[in-house]
């Protein structure tokens, strides 16, 4: 939908969420980047390097909280559609992880899980204009 | 789920993007329930029957739901 089209109320909701996706992003480059850096110049206790080994996924969870509150901010035929795009982003995910364990055990590398994360917002955005078609 | 939204609308000269202000939903959301793709909510149907004034029964027509 075209920002014209859109009323001041969706506009304001659209631009909080891009806002927040973008500094959540930004930040999780600076936690990644940091987190590298201190657990390759320093020596720490495995308690403490496991945590420094986490912190990058902070930024995921404020993700997860800014999609809550955009899903809950949105009007409920706009959060019906969202929500379908997700249940099938969610179902190719699970779909893709299942092939992908069955290639690996016929030799391909072991796989690791944040793709996950990457492949559910990709299906997700694909998913949408097909649901929001049958609304229009 | 057929209703009188886009003739009740045009009544009070509004579009669409006016009714999606009043009612706090979105422009397509307007669109999706006057072409009947999409049936609201109690609460939503309640606010469109505030809106324009009339009883819920004669903005939407309960003997048009698709099963």
């Amino acid at each position: 939908m075209s920002e014209a089209k859109q009323t001041p109320r969706e506009r304001t909701i659209a631009r909080r969420y891009v806002w927040q996706m973008l500094l959540l992003m930004a930040l999780y480059v600076v936690i990644l980047l940091v987190s590298i850096h201190a657990l390759k110049t320093g020596h720490y206790s495995p308690i403490f390097r496991d945590l420094i080994a986490i912190t990058p996924a902070i930024p995921m969870f404020g993700v997860v909280a800014a999609v809550i509150q955009f899903m809950l901010s949105i009007d409920e035929l706009q959060r019906q559609i969202h929500l379908e795009a997700l249940a099938i982003a969610a179902g190719v995910t699970a779909a893709l992880a299942v092939t992908y364990t069955f290639l690996e055990g016929v030799g391909l590398p072991h796989s690791q899980a944040w793709w996950a994360f990457a492949c559910v917002d990709l299906t997700w955005a694909l998913a949408l204009p097909f649901v929001k078609r049958r609304y229009e | 789920m057929k209703n009188r939204i886009r003739v009740l609308r045009a009544e009070h000269e509004w579009s669409q993007a006016e009714v999606a202000d009043k009612l706090g939903i979105a422009r397509q959301t307007v669109n999706a329930l006057e072409t009947g793709k999409y049936a609201p909510s109690l609460p939503l149907a309640f606010k469109i029957s505030k809106l324009f004034e009339l009883p819920v029964e004669h903005i939407f027509d309960p003997d048009s739901v698709e099963e």
